[in-house]
Order: structure tokens, then C-alpha cells, then sequence
């Protein structure tokens, strides 16, 4: 039988004042298995923490129980306490009469019993605790980062320079991500591709950095510190280690499709990089539209070009085995399909446009070299109308969230429209305008005052072309009249969705996503850019809408949390999780379906499930799902469990014969 | 100082509360976005302003019909009536909210104070008096069917037809009904009427507000149905259609119910209902906002439609299906009288002629009665027909 000490403490009058200690005390001494019982009146303190050491070397005590606050408070502060006179953490607990008891209470007859009780069950918990030790694994200190934005460039680098190994894929042949599309950045108007580039070139040049274009995570398996995973590289059908990237090829190849990178505004071939200051600058030919392989074997003018005899039309994808530490998730974001606004005919008017295609039209290296000009006809839009929340704050046929950044690129749209075109009329149909950044609301003021720009509050409610005209109907909420605008050009500030394949892929990393495929962080406030799944870490529009700031630090954030953990060689993990009685466990499989952590295995050659160490959070769903009580929670195991109820349900008992 | 009007008005939360509990519960999601008035058939009006983004958040304030000025309220009032229930703003408000709900919470509170327009009133009296919002006789109700060899309903038939009362009493519209017959009769379809004993669904009355006077009625109906066996109904209005499917059940209805369109377009892609002559014309199909919008039904029409031979048919660009104008007759709208350049029957009507048609097919008796009556006045070449009729034609 283990010989228990009990500390009751005072903390001050919190607990004395409704508590009465001395029969606490004189109770407790009585209760079987208990060695020694003492009460202090600030047990936290120095005093009170040396008397609990002397006590367990004094009385051999092998067990012991402090009667105080909230273990979440001072569990760890006790457990250090006891580590110091060679008592293991796992046998000291806390009785928490101070949250559960005297704090809630106000008459000392109803709370002294309701103390004895608590410290009771407890006692009955500390007689059957195990020592227990951290489970400890190895950390392979290199990263994996998917998606080659901004936010996965940022995180790369951190990485990177702290001088660890980075793995970075990217699914499209090139780099740079969506900030690549831009013109200029609100709200200071830099131009985006010239902040961008040297990121990019830093990346490709990185000695700590692998780049993987062209390519996706096909597999992955393991867990936090030791990930294997195989990668995907599409064949691009050009051998890099030969090609310049001279971009003869593309000169010459005969196919010309829509341009992805300049959102269908422009054209690319079909053997193509996405834009000049592509990374890598190697071209890919896009095999669905290749007459090569679309039309058995004709054309091969690409291969006939190149002098350096780079195409390779046999070549395969490649599967590339690593393994990795951490993942960081930077999988970026789309627009909300336009062809969704049926009352904006989007989709289908030419001039109707979404703020990605604007974006390509300002751009000077975009498909018109930065000069405005509507699709239809080529014309030069004398009057825009840009509208905002399109797509987005509207529950009931869309999205119900706000997209964050739509505003702001409308609000920046429009000025630079007026830039562009200065006889040109900016007129801007909002509901709302926000601007929560720093000197987001000085950039609007700006944007209005200099740029003449004629704000309409309102959500018009259809677009109708009439000749080759657009009319925006709409009414001025403020001044109640209706409105019917005839327009030029249509400039929807649609609304952000994740990118098409994330749903995917956090299928394949088995972690979370909210109801519309946003990847979701671990605490909304407190671990913005931690997965609830240890070892994976959320950068950027991945995890919801953000505009270029807020990526870049979520992208650092994540990268520090990254180096966290491959700060250590190995990462150690709370041992109070659950196990496996393996000669009860009947190989069920309810607990594997249970676990939200995906700790539990089958081990196919026992037939019994087993529980990975590192991955199992002690949440206890398993061990109440578990049929035959084979699962365990250690130190909190079903006869612990049953003894602390029996105390508490006989000291009711007790109480009630009293009265 | 006197004699100036006093501007400020003050907020009442007892009228609100009131609002909220006859209806208006949707006032506290709007965002003042005002997409329901720019997609309003009065926006299509263009010398009239109809203020339909002011309608919840005026609830809210309890502000509504509240001016103390007789003129300024009877201006009030009718802005209250202007509505025709059509669903377009409820179509496109990103957060569902339904004006004509909230209209119809004030009307209802106008009625209980007898403050509602007087043509209106009549059409409740009428109806709650004699089954029907024209005063015509009960006893007259089935002389549509005179000569037609069409059977009360009795239990075991398949349908209780349920022709609606314009097309039971208004010349124009009982031809719909007849041709409805002589459909049913072609394809052998056991089917019956309750004749004399038939009464008004309502619909109109609990649009203007008459909310007890409905109540009595349906509950009447109701017993009616469950008294004569009726399983299911096929119905020629979608007014009836809406209420009988989606408002009857809260009084404890249990039937069936089908409009034409769904039938016949269900008979036409079982083989049952052939059609053998040709109808060579172009014909625009106007979707009935209450078939349409509030009941999601624009395809049967137009299978019927595109399954004639020889027809060839049109769509009002930029306002067709969800995107339709209502003819105007909606929520008692078929009983107001506005200035003749303030309707927007007129505006719809020109939509439809725009498109060259020769045949305006509507699938409401409402919308038939509205564009019959406009068109005498305009000098156009168009005619219009219900898609029975034009069925019944092709037989």
C-alpha cells in the first residue's frame, strides 16, 4: 500500500474562509492509506513547497496529494516540487478545492464535506497512479512546405536560413503564387511582382531549399518528427538539366490556349512557363492541349527547335521519396466562380470581369502591357463599375463570410483605373467598406479624395448589357434613389475561396478544414497557425482570407513554430495518453474510427489495435468507445475511475445520514 | 410653429414587436444592401421610386404606417399595398429575408384596424360571403362546365379538379378551364369538381392581410377536401397551388397537389398525351412568379411547351425563370387601379411583345386576366393563351 501525504493549503482566505481546514485536516488523517496530512497557508510559496519535500523524504512518502486551485494553475509547479526530492511527476495530484468548492460556495457546512470528499477521490486516483515518463521521439529536422506563394516562399525561407532542410512543392510550373499576378500592392502601391522576385530567386537559389515545380504530394505517412511522404513530378516533358529556358520553343509552337497566369485575359502556347520571371525558367508543355499528344505524334516543332534537344516527349512523372520533420501548409486561395452571379451575367459578358483578370489588365508584363482595354472589342473603358461583396456575405445563396481583402483591392482598383485612365470614371458599389489594416483607412480616404472615385452604397442587383453597353441597376441606400449605370467595363471583387485542390489534401494529411475547406488552426486566437494535428502548421489564405501582410507573418509564425519544435532533437509528449490491454483488445477497430487523432493502428500481424504515442492526445474518446475495456487512459484507468465515484457517492451518503 | 409638421418620429417598439409576432420576424438580418429594390417590378417602373430596402429596418423602428397626418398616411398605406408578392427581393436578398412577409405582417395589422384599401375590403367581404373575391353566386360557380360532361368528385377518383375562381366565373379564364377539361377528358383521366361546393382557396385574402378571414376559409376547405375523400388536387392557378402545398398543411390539410403544367408535362413524357397538330407560332413563355420563384417550377412548362409540334419557343432575355417580372396582379394586385404609365403590366407585357412572338403562354389565370385586359388598350399584335388551351389546340 503506497503511503500518501496530503497538503491542504489556505491560499490566503480563499479557501480558509468557507473551508474549515482543521476538520479538513482531522478527516483526512483518518482516511486508510494515509500517511501524513498538514495544511499551510500559502502551499505555492517557498515555505509551503519545502515542507512538502521534507515531508516526502521524512515520511518515505510514495504518493502525494495537494489540496489547492485548479491543477491547470500549479499542477506543473507541485509536480517540479516533488521531482526534486526523487518523487516521479505522475504521483503527485491535485485536489481542487478552491475552483470546485470554496470559491463556489458560501456556507462552510456545505463546503468542509464537499472538500473532504474531493481530497478523498483523489487519494483514491494517487493509490493507483503508475510512475510514468514523457514519451520521447526523434525529430528529422528538415520541412516540408506545400505551395509555392508568398506565404510558402516566407515560410521556406525562415526555415531555410535557420539552416534547416526545406522541401517546397508547388503544383503549377512555376513559383510565385497569386501575389505573382498582381500590379500593385495596397496601401502603398509598390509594385507587386518587383518585392516578389528577389523572394523568389532567394528560394531558388537557397542551398537549404529543394524546389519541386510541376508537382504534388502524392503519399504521406508517419507522424510529427518523421514524415515520409512521395511526391509527384509531373513530366513537363522538358529535360531541365539541358533546357536554357531560351523560350524559342514556345516562340514556335503553333497552339495557343488561354493563359491561366493571366486569368484567360491573355494567351500562352502549349509549351509554356506561366510568365517571364517564372522560377524555375524552364517551360512545361501542357499535354491536354499539346497536338503531340492530343493528335498521335504530329506537330513536334518544339522538339525540332530546340537546339540543345531538351524535349523529351517520352519522359514520365517521377515519384520522389523524403522524409520530413514538419509540414507547412501554404495552399493559397481562388476566386468564387463568377458564373455563380447569374444576376450579374458573369460568365458570360465578356466585359464582366473578376479582380484577377483587372489585376493581369493593370499589370504592365500583363497581356496588354498595363494599358486598360475591355475584351469585347478592345475598347478603352471610359467608365468601370466596381462592385464589392460579390460572392461573399451573402449566406443565403454564396458565402456567409466576409473575404477580408476584397475592399481593399476594389478601393485600389479604382485608383489605379483613374491612374491609368484619367478621363476615366470610377464608380464603386459597396455596402460596406473595410479597412482594418494599418494605413488601410488612409489609403481609402487617399483613393476617394484624390481619385474622384464616386462611391454608391448599395449591392446592385443586375447587370444587363444593352448594345455594347453594361447597365448596372442598383439603388443609393443613402439617398434611396435608383440607379441605372450605364457602364464599360464590370469589375467584381469576388470573394475568396480555398484553393480547388485543398480539400484534397487535407483529406490525404487527415487534418481539418471548416465547412467551406479553410484549413483550421488549432485555437482561433491562441494557435492561429498550428494545425490541431501535431507536426502540420497553416500559412496564409490556406486558413482563411487574408490579404499580403497578415500572410507574410502567418507564413513567419509558422516557420518559428516550426523551428519549435526542431529546436530539439526530440520532441517529448504528455504520457498520459491511452493503452492497450493487448489480452483483451479483440482487434475491433471502434477505437481507430473513434480516434480524432489518428493515433490508433492496427498492428495486422497481433490482430490487436495499438496506440502511436506521439500522435495520441489522452483525449479518452477511444477508452469510453472501446467495447471489452481493453483501452486504458494511464493514471486515470476504469478502477480509478470507479474508486474516486464509490468515494464521492459514500461521502454523499454519509452526509445525508448526518442531516 | 404651429402648423409645421413635426418630423421626428419616434421609435415603437410595441408596433415592432407586434410586426414580428403577425410575420415580420426577418427585419434584424438586413444589411441595407438593397438589392430588393433594384430587382423590384417597380424599379422596372421608371417615374415611380418604391422603397423596398426602407420596408425592415422600418419595421424595426416600428416606424411603419405611423404618420399621424391623414394624407401622409393613406400615402403610407399604399405604398404597404404597392407590393405584389412576387419574391423577386426574397430571390436575390442575401439573407433570405422576405419582404412581402413583412408587407404582409403591416397589412395584417391594417386590416385588424380596418385602415386598408376599399376595393380590398370588398374582395374580403366577397369572399368570406359567397366563396369568391368577385360576388358572384355560389350557385353559378360550375356553369363553366355546362355541357362538358364533367362529374362531381366523388372518392376513388384519381384528381379533384380545382379550377380556381377566375377561371370558374370570368369569361376569358373559364376557357381555360373547359380546354383544362378537354385535356383531362382526352387522356381518360378520372378526374371530378366539387362544383357549387367549391370555395376560394384564400390566397388573395391572406395576401391583403385578412389573416382571420383566411383562417376560416381554409379550415373550411380543408374539412371540404377531407369530407369528399380528395387525395390529391390538379389546380389551374399557382395561387391555389402555393397555398394549398405550402400554407394549408399548417391547418392540418393532408392531400396531394399537382398544377396542369406538372401533369401534362408528366403526360407528355409518358406517351399518355400526344400531340398530333401543329401549332406553328412562336410562343414566349411567361413564368408566373408563384409557379416559378416561390414554387421552383419553370421546366414543365416549357417541356410541354417545346414538345408541341411546329411551336417555336421564346424567352424575354434577361428576365426569364427566377429573373421574371411579374405581370402585377399579385397580393390584391389585380384589384388596385394606378396610373396608367405606373403599371407593370405594361412593362412586361412590353418585354414579351419585344421578343416577336405571336403567342404570350402563361400558366396563371391571374397573369391571363392582367395581360388580356392591358393588351385591349395597347395596339399590339400578340395574343395570349394558357398553356392548357394551347395543348388542348394541338390534340
Amino acid at each position: 500500500m503506497k503511503k500518501i501525504g496530503v497538503f491542504v493549503c489556505h491560499c490566503g482566505r480563499n479557501i480558509s474562509s468557507t473551508v474549515n481546514i482543521d476538520e479538513v485536516v482531522e478527516e483526512i488523517k483518518k482516511y486508510p492509506g494515509v500517511a501524513l496530512c498538514t495544511d499551510y497557508k500559502y502551499m505555492c510559496s517557498d515555505p509551503g513547497q519545502d515542507l512538502i519535500k521534507k515531508n516526502i523524504q521524512d515520511k518515505k512518502l510514495d504518493g502525494i496529494v495537494i489540496a489547492a486551485c485548479s491543477p491547470s494553475l500549479h499542477e506543473l509547479t507541485f509536480r517540479n516540487t516533488a521531482v526534486k526530492v526523487g518523487l516521479n511527476p505522475y504521483l503527485t495530484e491535485i485536489a481542487n478545492i478552491r475552483e470546485q468548492c470554496s470559491w463556489v460556495h458560501s456556507e462552510i457546512k456545505e463546503a468542509t464535506p464537499k472538500a473532504i470528499s474531493i481530497i478523498e477521490s483523489i487519494i483514491e486516483k494517487t493509490k493507483l497512479n503508475e510512475s510514468l515518463a514523457p514519451v520521447k521521439v526523434k525529430v528529422n529536422p528538415k520541412a516540408l512546405v506545400i505551395g509555392g506563394g508568398i506565404a510558402g516562399i516566407q515560410a521556406s525561407l525562415d526555415i531555410a536560413n535557420s539552416g534547416h532542410k526545406v522541401i517546397l512543392i508547388e503544383k503549377s510550373p512555376s513559383i510565385g503564387g497569386r501575389m505573382a499576378q498582381l500590379s500593385e500592392t495596397f496601401p502603398t502601391l509598390d509594385c507587386s511582382q518587383c518585392i516578389l522576385t528577389p523572394k523568389m530567386v532567394e528560394v531558388s537559389q537557397h542551398e537549404n531549399i529543394s524546389l519541386f515545380v510541376y508537382s504534388e504530394l502524392e503519399e504521406i505517412s508517419g507522424s510529427v518528427g518523421n514524415f515520409k511522404i512521395k511526391i509527384r513530378k509531373k513530366a513537363s516533358c522538358v529535360d531541365n538539366n539541358k533546357c536554357t529556358g531560351c523560350g524559342v520553343c514556345s516562340e514556335k509552337c503553333p497552339v495557343s490556349v488561354d493563359s491561366e497566369f493571366d486569368e484567360g485575359m491573355g494567351k500562352r502556347k502549349a509549351i509554356y512557363t506561366p510568365f517571364p520571371q517564372a522560377i524555375p525558367n524552364k517551360p512545361v508543355i501542357d499535354k491536354e492541349n499539346c497536338t503531340y499528344f492530343s493528335k498521335d505524334g504530329k506537330c513536334g516543332v518544339c522538339q525540332i527547335v530546340c537546339t540543345l534537344n531538351a524535349i523529351d516527349f517520352d519522359q514520365k512523372d517521377e515519384i520522389v521519396e523524403e522524409e520530413v520533420g514538419a509540414i507547412v501548409i501554404a495552399t493559397g486561395y481562388e476566386l468564387y466562380p463568377m458564373e455563380n452571379m447569374i444576376e450579374y451575367g458573369a460568365g458570360e459578358y465578356p466585359d464582366v470581369i473578376n479582380g484577377l483578370q483587372f489585376e493581369r489588365l493593370l499589370s504592365a508584363s500583363g497581356p496588354t502591357q498595363g494599358e486598360i482595354h475591355r475584351t469585347s472589342d478592345n475598347k478603352i473603358p471610359k467608365r468601370i463599375a466596381f462592385i464589392s461583396c460579390v460572392g461573399s456575405r451573402d449566406p443565403e445563396h454564396h458565402l456567409p463570410y466576409c473575404s477580408k481583402i476584397c475592399c481593399m483591392y476594389m478601393v485600389k482598383h479604382a485608383l489605379l483605373y483613374k491612374e491609368h485612365v484619367p478621363d476615366g470614371e470610377a464608380i464603386v458599389f459597396s455596402i460596406d467598406i473595410r479597412t482594418s489594416g494599418k494605413d488601410y483607412e488612409e489609403f481609402l480616404t487617399r483613393a476617394k479624395e484624390e481619385g474622384n472615385i464616386l462611391y454608391i452604397r448599395g449591392k446592385p442587383a443586375r447587370i444587363i448589357k444593352q448594345g455594347n453597353d453594361l447597365v448596372v441597376w442598383c439603388i443609393n441606400t443613402l439617398t434611396g434613389k435608383q440607379h441605372r449605370v450605364k457602364c464599360d467595363m464590370v469589375v467584381l471583387s469576388m470573394s475568396m475561396v480555398p484553393s480547388s485542390g485543398a480539400l484534397d489534401l487535407a483529406k490525404a494529411l487527415r487534418i481539418h478544414t471548416n465547412d467551406f475547406g479553410f484549413f483550421t488552426e488549432a485555437h482561433p486566437k491562441l494557435r492561429p497557425v498550428e494545425s490541431l494535428v501535431p507536426g502540420f502548421y497553416l500559412a496564409g489564405t490556406a486558413q482563411g482570407p487574408k490579404d499580403i501582410p497578415d500572410t507574410v507573418s502567418q507564413a513567419s509564425g509558422a516557420a518559428a513554430k516550426v523551428l519549435t519544435l526542431f529546436s530539439s532533437d526530440e520532441i517529448s509528449h504528455s504520457p498520459i495518453i491511452a493503452s492497450v490491454n493487448e489480452d483483451l483488445c479483440s482487434g475491433c477497430g471502434i477505437c481507430i474510427a473513434t480516434c480524432p487523432y489518428d493515433a490508433r493502428e492496427m498492428d495486422e500481424r497481433k490482430k490487436i489495435v495499438s496506440v502511436n504515442e506521439i500522435l495520441c492526445e489522452g483525449c479518452g474518446a477511444c477508452i469510453s468507445a472501446c467495447p471489452s475495456g481493453a483501452s486504458q487512459q494511464k493514471n486515470l484507468t476504469d478502477n480509478q475511475i470507479d474508486n474516486m465515484i464509490s468515494v464521492l457517492l459514500h461521502s454523499n451518503t454519509k452526509a445525508l445520514e448526518r442531516e | 410653429m404651429k402648423d409645421k409638421k413635426n418630423l421626428t418620429t419616434e421609435i415603437n417598439p410595441e408596433i415592432r414587436d407586434i410586426l414580428i409576432e403577425m410575420g415580420a420576424e426577418d427585419i434584424y438580418k438586413c444589411y441595407q444592401c438593397g438589392k430588393c429594390t433594384s430587382v423590384c417590378p417597380w424599379f422596372q417602373v421608371e417615374i415611380y421610386d418604391y422603397p423596398v430596402f426602407k420596408f425592415s429596418l422600418e419595421t424595426a423602428l416600428g416606424v411603419v404606417a405611423s404618420s399621424e397626418d391623414k394624407k401622409e398616411l393613406d400615402k403610407e398605406i399604399e405604398l404597404i399595398y404597392r407590393c405584389v408578392g412576387c419574391e423577386a427581393c426574397l430571390e436575390q436578398c442575401p439573407h433570405g429575408i422576405s419582404t412581402p412577409n413583412i408587407l404582409r405582417a403591416a397589412r395584417r395589422l391594417l386590416v385588424d384596424f380596418d385602415s386598408y384599401p376599399e376595393t380590398l375590403k370588398s374582395t374580403v367581404q366577397k369572399t368570406h360571403n359567397v366563396g369568391n373575391p368577385f360576388g358572384e353566386h355560389r350557385e353559378n360557380r360550375a356553369d363553366w362546365a355546362k355541357g362538358l360532361n364533367v362529374l362531381d368528385y366523388q372518392q376513388g377518383m384519381e384528381f379533384l379538379y380545382f379550377p380556381c375562381c377566375l377561371p370558374a366565373y370570368e369569361t376569358r379564364n373559364q376557357k381555360v378551364a373547359q380546354a383544362t377539361v378537354g385535356v383531362l377528358q382526352k387522356c381518360e383521366v378520372s378526374f371530378g369538381i366539387l362544383g357549387v361546393k367549391e370555395t376560394c382557396c384564400g390566397e388573395v385574402i391572406r395576401r391583403i392581410g385578412a389573416e382571420d378571414i383566411f383562417k376560416e376559409v381554409a379550415k373550411a376547405n380543408i374539412k371540404e377536401f377531407k369530407d369528399s375523400g380528395v387525395k390529391e388536387v390538379l389546380v389551374t392557378s399557382p395561387h391555389c397551388f402555393t397555398t394549398f402545398k405550402n400554407e394549408y398543411p399548417d391547418f392540418g390539410a393532408d392531400f396531394e397537389v399537382l398544377h396542369t403544367t406538372q401533369y401534362f408535362s408528366h403526360l407528355i413524357d409518358t406517351g399518355k398525351l400526344k400531340l398530333n397538330k401543329n401549332f406553328d407560332k412562336k410562343v414566349v413563355y411567361h413564368d408566373p412568379c408563384t409557379l416559378g420563384r416561390k414554387n421552383n417550377i419553370y421546366e414543365e412548362p416549357r417541356n410541354i411547351l417545346k414538345n408541341i409540334p411546329g411551336l417555336e419557343l421564346l424567352e424575354v432575355e434577361n428576365f426569364n425563370r427566377s429573373l421574371s417580372l411579374c405581370c402585377g396582379a399579385g397580393s390584391g394586385g389585380l384589384w388596385l387601379e394606378w396610373e396608367k404609365d405606373e403599371r407593370i403590366v405594361n412593362v412586361r407585357l412590353k418585354q414579351l411583345t419585344d421578343t416577336g412572338a405571336d403567342i404570350i403562354a402563361v400558366a396563371c389565370p391571374y397573369c391571363l386576366q392582367m395581360f388580356e385586359e392591358t393588351l385591349k388598350s395597347m395596339d399590339v399584335n400578340i395574343k395570349v393563351m394558357d398553356i392548357s388551351e394551347i395543348i388542348f389546340e394541338c390534340l
